[in-house]
């Protein structure tokens, strides 16, 4: 799939994007803010028909990202997706897992290391962290220092 | 010699500890355990519970889950025992020295149980299986 492709199924759903960049031929990066990420990634996996791959949680300068990764099959085609949550204190983003189960261990690791609050997941429970891991510090975000 | 020690070295079962290891020492273990090598003309055979044991062989770095099932290990195993640390993470840590999950290095975990324990270095990653048992031979040959 190319960006002319793409960009006609994507006009229902324009509006909830930021920006959308084609890296190369098989690479396609969409911004959103994390309130539509949501409605991107069920457009995106029921109307489109792309396969999940998997999730990515960055903590940013300003803010925390979550990058989900789409794939194409039938052309080979990587789409990500960019959500971006503003709200350092408090990151808060609503989860895929109700409509693509395959996201659900993603994000419940996303949760543990990053702290990112995943709203409607069924078991937002302790993935990969040890047992006496203290509650409330999330290793990978940049103000935890060893 | 002690009588202990003398059949400690004339044949030593291993017990095979997996302390948060990638796999690559532990399928070096396995490799370790062929027929190629053939460490039971050393009487070395691996058994499936440290009360059988004369020997663990830990890979892997100590994560803080591993580390307290390491110690538990260590307390149900038969003394005297060595330890034998597979592997540069075994040994000390490698490149996950300032990772968030580590516990430290195994021998600092295995010496708060017992500071007085054996502790032999295989350092590699991985170490090659004649690596294991030269350093296998040689602990067992100063005990």
């Amino acid at each position: 799939m190319n960006l002319q492709e793409l960009n006609g199924k994507l006009s229902q759903i324009k509006d909830k994007l930021i920006a959308i960049e084609q890296k190369t031929a098989n690479r396609i990066f969409l911004s959103c803010e994390a309130d539509n990420a949501y409605a991107v990634n069920k457009f995106l996996f029921e109307d489109v028909g792309c396969r999940f791959v998997i999730a990515t949680g960055i903590d940013s300068d300003d803010c925390f990202e979550v990058l989900y990764h789409y794939s194409y099959d039938q052309t080979g085609c990587v789409i990500t997706i960019k959500a971006f949550i503003r709200d350092r204190q408090q990151p808060a983003i609503e989860s895929i897992t109700p409509f693509l189960p395959a996201a659900e261990w993603i994000e419940r690791e996303i949760h543990d290391i990053l702290g990112i609050d995943f709203k409607g997941h069924p078991n937002l429970r302790r993935l990969i962290l040890a047992d006496d891991w203290p509650e409330g510090v999330y290793p990978l975000r940049k103000e935890v220092k060893k | 010699m002690n009588w202990k020690i003398w059949s400690l070295k004339k044949s030593p079962w291993v017990f095979h500890v997996n302390a948060g290891a990638c796999n690559n020492c532990d399928i070096e273990i396995v490799d370790l355990l062929t027929p190629k090598f053939d460490v039971e003309r050393f009487g070395i055979k691996l058994v499936g519970s440290p009360r059988h044991a004369d020997a663990l062989l830990v890979t892997g770095v100590g994560t803080r889950q591993a580390a307290i099932r390491l110690r538990e290990v260590y307390r149900q195993i038969a003394k005297p025992c060595v330890v034998f640390c597979i592997g540069a993470c075994a040994c000390g840590t490698g490149i996950f020295h300032t990772g968030y999950h580590v516990a430290g290095p195994v021998d600092q975990i295995i010496k708060e149980v017992d500071p007085n324990a054996i502790i032999a270095y295989v350092p590699g990653c991985p170490p090659k299986p004649e690596a294991m048992i030269s350093g296998i031979v040689k602990a067992l040959s100063v005990l």
